[in-house]
């Protein structure tokens, strides 16, 4: 019984940074950071499986190509594009914050680092569909 | 009893290894998605692209660094994620063994990867 409680205790905890009600805007930050990140990391092994490809050749190859160019492969491209942006900006605020700079201004630090990857966001996003 | 949920976090040098390789990354990645995507008139390369792409040297030392940064950032994070759930200290060494393999087959397999598409003769 206290071995279930605790098991139960440990996922609550791992787990708790989910949960974003009523958090502040750093929780919020932090919450945004870590989603990404997974999001990233599952980024990462989904293209190194899809670049095994390229050991087929260009029959392999070529196929995939005229398909990763079609809208659906370019909104998947964008969203990658955000992931990164938002995951790397936010965490410069983190490394920042975590070696002592700019704690106080962390707030507008993350609203100003944000509005850069929007704008950075909507700016590839317009180079990738037009080379789409 | 030993309460797990007291306990220190992990040590900083996985956050210090993060911070370093994540600052790398944000010019690797960058160089990495100009290089891939934003030069290449159609958006991507096919295939006699992609050797032409990767027999050139200084891209080879540039896409090896990113792979050899991006994978630690990477698992250093999933680490980080796991060890949130309040492993005991013998668990915590084993996913650092678990993800240590796992960082060097990924690695591994890069260099492969491109060392197979370098060779191919069409």
């Amino acid at each position: 019984m206290a071995t279930q409680v605790y098991r139960k205790s440990k996922l609550r905890r791992a787990l708790i940074w989910g949960d974003v009600r009523k958090r502040r805007l750093g929780m919020l930050a932090y919450v945004l950071n870590r989603i990404t990140g997974h999001g990233l990391v599952l980024y990462l092994y989904l293209h190194l499986v899809i670049l095994s490809m390229l050991a087929g050749g260009p029959s392999s190859w070529d196929p995939f190509i005229a398909l990763a160019k079609s809208p659906a492969f370019l909104v998947l491209d964008v969203i990658l594009i955000a992931g990164w942006l938002i995951h790397g900006l936010n965490g410069l605020r983190v490394t920042l914050t975590g070696l002592g700079i700019g704690v106080r201004s962390q707030k507008a630090m993350f609203v100003g680092l944000m509005t850069i990857a929007v704008i950075g966001i909507a700016a590839m996003a317009l180079a990738v569909f037009s080379k789409g | 009893m030993d309460n797990r949920f007291e306990r220190q976090p992990a040590p900083s040098w996985g956050w210090f290894w993060q911070a370093v390789t994540g600052v790398g990354l944000i010019v690797l990645l960058a160089l990495h998605m100009i290089a891939h995507h934003f030069v290449v008139p159609e958006g991507l390369r096919n295939f006699d692209e992609v050797v032409e792409y990767l027999r050139t040297p200084i891209i080879v030392v540039l896409e090896f660094l990113f792979l050899a940064t991006v994978t630690p950032h990477a698992l250093l994070g999933v680490r980080a994620f796991v060890f949130d759930f309040g492993l005991s200290e013998r668990a915590e060494r084993r996913v650092d063994r678990i993800l240590t393999v796992l960082g060097v087959l990924t690695i591994a397999y890069g260099i492969w990867l491109t060392w197979t598409i370098t060779q191919w003769k069409s």
